[in-house]
């Protein structure tokens, strides 16, 4: 096998597939980045058996072969090397030989036949959706915020896709919140799926500035990320996710409109003072105009901010003051709409201006 | 079986490296031999490929040598292939929602009835729960199921909101069609017949109207108080039932009232509808909903515990249909939050929702000059000693209306309503609560003051 190639592309690709390549005791070959010519078409594949990534790399010559190195070892290797030269690597049995200019280094690679096998996606059965870059960005970390890393239970550990009134929208909750987004309206096909918070995390950091566009693949038991020269394939978590829809509280009836960078601040002073595990704090609406933050911590004192707004009804919440912010970090209008029952019940957030992204916050029991 | 793969895996445990049997072989089960047919559970579908193109000579080699027959081998991702710790399973109906792609929306599956009926398949017969407040009418639904069209035509059922009229006749529906595919059933709310009827004179057909309705065999019409001031509509009805009674084809109708009761139903057309009597669903009493509660359960598949149970019964009482959402929602929310029922109770997260929760305060006094008004009374006059009937009866409806509405004690209650006890103000609510039940008109006068109230 043989390629040349130029740093900087190697590099990024390097970077981008070993970040998964991570030592496994049971099965080392794990560890190393599967480097494949296959008709001059050259790919680097990584994989955690939970999921797989694959670079398509744009090379300027190459010669048929297979050979593993270790990844981590190999990337940082050639991130060290000056920007534009143009690497050779060579494989020789397990011995594998890259060279820049004057530099030159060995690495002792295992054969290609260790590497596992990679599951694929019969196309003529996928579900196929294609979701603008910035949106889906802006989706996925909106949602996983609320999803739980409580190993469980698995159903709540990844993001829900899933179809209704031709909307795909995705969800995701850990018992305490619940986000979701609209993310595609219009949508034919159907789908319910939950895909492991873990491998969507890993789509997002691989996208790079040039994208514009990723297309997702669905099978029964596979999803399939392409962006770009990359290609990510992830099992998705076989499991039943709670109708959560219905989760979503119809009549809240008081709705308190405000400033979500002032209602950042109160909070954040809030939870100064909340130190309890929980940080809890109350939230209080007082017809005719004040929306009022506190929290009492016995040992350090209290605090109690108010903002002037309009309010229909008196009512009262106690609510986690972190699942607060991470709420409205993940809101993005200037105002926000704040819903709640006159009794006690969930919290539903929502930018003023549209309603595609829905976050809801349980009440902690006073 | 289960010992059958243990050999197996020694066998194969002896061929490959310990690093690769620990990842690939450890989690696996043998899920079916069906003659040869070999099907072998997975942890994910990373490891399906790698098993069938590495190893399956030694997992065919391993299988041969446990004397058990080979053909083909599959692979399947089996979840289960390591227990999960899940203190409760919702399974059963939840099925649908276990995760699956449906590659493309298929409009109309083949075993559809070429003609639509407007029945839903979900309410049956069998998922019908019989207490003390429905066993008549559940009685006679029987008897029609066997012998439409004879001894109970038309049957009439009455009864609030949420109370199962739509699910009984629906089940009856259902049931003749099971019974006798070739039945020709419709299904119709009132609101749909007139709005079919006004379409049908736009068009110019209207003559042609009652056609469709004369091949039936069994008409159900659902909240038929809603023909209220449709009067072209209500002829239009009549010479339909006329037509289908005539030739004793089954006509069911539901509403929540007399037909006497509704306002401008024509007199013939009243006397008609009750002729083989009215049957009425009433509110279901603490045991019954228990039962329902523990049946609805059942058919969901989830376990629930006797005092939530009972919890649950004892707070909402509206009726079925709001006994059957906080059914859903606290078997939904312990789901979610991993907590039996009763623990998710006992946290206090499940607070039951009152239906009138969505009503602003409104004071005492505000409330009592509205009903005085309602009566036409004076304030004075309706909290006085007077024991002529309708100022006692506004009197007691002011008392249920503040203990229900506010929340009021009887003792505060009494010092309102100028009466001398509270065992007086609990006598009043008593017996207007009970009258409810019976008295429509009385339903709708609470109704219409309560909307005055908080207009």
């Amino acid at each position: 096998m043989e390629i040349e190639v130029s740093q900087d592309k190697l590099s990024k690709a390097l970077n981008n597939v070993s970040r998964i390549a991570v030592g496994r005791v049971t099965l080392p070959v794990l560890n190393n980045v599967l480097i494949r010519v296959d008709n001059g078409k050259v790919s680097l594949v990584t994989t955690n058996l939970d999921m797989a990534v694959v670079d398509y790399l744009p090379v300027s010559s190459s010669k048929d072969g297979v050979t593993t190195v270790p990844a981590k070892l190999f990337a940082e290797f050639v991130s060290n090397l000056p920007k534009g030269e143009v690497i050779k690597i060579t494989s020789d049995g397990p011995k594998v030989t890259v060279s820049a200019g004057k530099y030159q280094s060995s690495l002792n690679g295992s054969p290609a036949d260790d590497f596992p096998e990679l599951p694929e996606l019969d196309e003529t059965k996928a579900v196929i959706f294609k979701i603008g870059i910035d949106e889906f960005k802006q989706g996925i970390s909106q949602v996983a915020i609320a999803s739980s890393n409580d190993l469980t239970r698995p159903a709540l550990t990844g993001i829900y896709f899933n179809t209704y009134d031709n909307i795909l929208a995705i969800a995701a909750t850990d018992g305490y919140r619940l986000a979701e987004k609209k993310l595609v309206k219009n949508v034919q096909s159907e789908i319910s799926v939950i895909v492991p918070t873990s491998s969507l995390q890993e789509v997002l950091r691989s996208i790079g500035d040039d994208m514009d566009e990723v297309e997702i693949s669905f099978n029964d038991d596979l999803v399939r990320f392409r962006l770009g020269e990359v290609e990510i394939i992830s099992k998705l978590i076989d499991a039943s996710f709670p109708d959560y829809r219905r989760l979503i509280p119809k009549d809240n009836n008081i709705h308190i409109s405000l400033r979500r960078d002032e209602l950042i601040r109160v909070t954040k002073l809030a939870a100064l003072f909340a130190r309890s595990v929980s940080g809890s704090i109350i939230c209080e609406a007082k017809a005719p105009n004040t929306f009022s933050v506190k929290s009492v911590a016995s040992e350090l004192g209290e605090n109690d901010s108010s903002i002037e707004t309009e309010v229909t009804e008196d009512t009262k919440i106690n609510l986690n003051s972190r699942f607060l912010i991470d709420a409205l970090n993940s809101l993005d209008d200037k105002e926000v709409i704040i819903s709640l029952a006159s009794r006690i019940g969930p919290a539903v957030l929502q930018n003023k201006t549209n309603d595609d992204y829905t976050h809801i916050i349980m009440p902690l029991s006073s | 079986m289960y010992n059958v793969w243990e050999n197996v895996l020694a066998e194969i445990k002896q061929k490959v490296s310990d690093g690769n049997y620990s990842t690939w072989f450890q989690d696996t089960s043998l899920i079916s031999t069906d003659n040869g047919h070999i099907v072998i559970g997975v942890k994910n579908s990373f490891h399906i490929k790698q098993l069938k193109v590495k190893f399956s000579d030694i997992i065919k080699d391993a299988l041969l040598k446990n004397n058990l027959e080979v053909k083909v081998i599959d692979f399947e991702v089996q979840s289960g292939s390591k227990p999960r710790v899940r203190t409760r399973e919702i399974t059963a109906s939840d099925i649908a929602r276990e995760t699956s792609i449906k590659p493309r929306r298929t409009t109309t599956s083949s075993n559809t009835p070429s003609f639509n009926n407007g029945l839903n398949s979900k309410y049956t017969i069998e998922s019908f729960v019989i207490g003390s407040n429905n066993d008549v009418a559940y009685a006679a639904a029987r008897s029609i199921i066997e012998s439409p069209g004879d001894r109970y035509n038309p049957f009439f059922l009455y009864g609030g909101p949420g109370l199962g009229k739509t699910h009984l006749v629906q089940a009856i529906g259902n049931e003749l069609v099971r019974r006798n595919p070739d039945y020709k059933i419709l299904y119709t709310p009132i609101s749909h017949f007139y709005s079919d009827f006004v379409d049908a004179i736009k068009s110019g057909k209207g003559k042609d109207f009652n056609r469709k309705f004369q091949k039936l065999d069994c008409l159900i019409i659902d909240d038929f108080q809603l023909i209220v001031n449709k009067e072209k509509s209500q002829e239009e009805f009549f010479n339909i039932f006329n037509d289908l009674y005539q030739l004793n084809k089954q006509i069911i109708v539901t509403s929540d009232r007399l037909p006497s009761q509704i306002k401008t139903v024509d007199e013939r057309l009243a006397t008609r509808l009750t002729w083989a009597g009215a049957f009425d669903l009433q509110l279901p009493k603490f045991e019954d909903k228990c039962a329902i509660l523990r049946t609805k359960a059942e058919l969901m598949g989830a376990e629930i515990e006797p005092e939530a149970i009972e919890y649950i019964a004892e707070n909402v009482n509206t009726n079925i249909r709001d006994l059957e959402g906080e059914l859903s929602t606290i078997l939904l929310m312990s789901e979610v939050r991993n907590l039996t029922p009763l623990e998710l109770i006992k946290s206090g997260s499940a607070s039951i929702s009152h239906t009138n929760s969505k009503i602003r305060p409104t004071s005492s006094k505000q409330i009592i000059e509205r009903i005085a008004k309602y009566y036409n009374l004076t304030v004075k006059e309706m909290c006085s000693k007077s024991r002529v009937s309708n100022i006692k009866t506004a009197r007691q409806i002011a008392m249920y209306i503040l203990s229900k509405e506010l929340s009021m004690s009887t003792t505060k209650i009494a010092a309102e309503v100028g009466v001398k006890d509270h065992t007086t103000v609990m006598h009043g609510i008593n017996k207007i609560g009970s009258d409810l039940k019976t008295n429509f008109t009385l339903r709708d006068q609470l109704a219409e003051i309560k909307e005055s109230i908080y207009d």
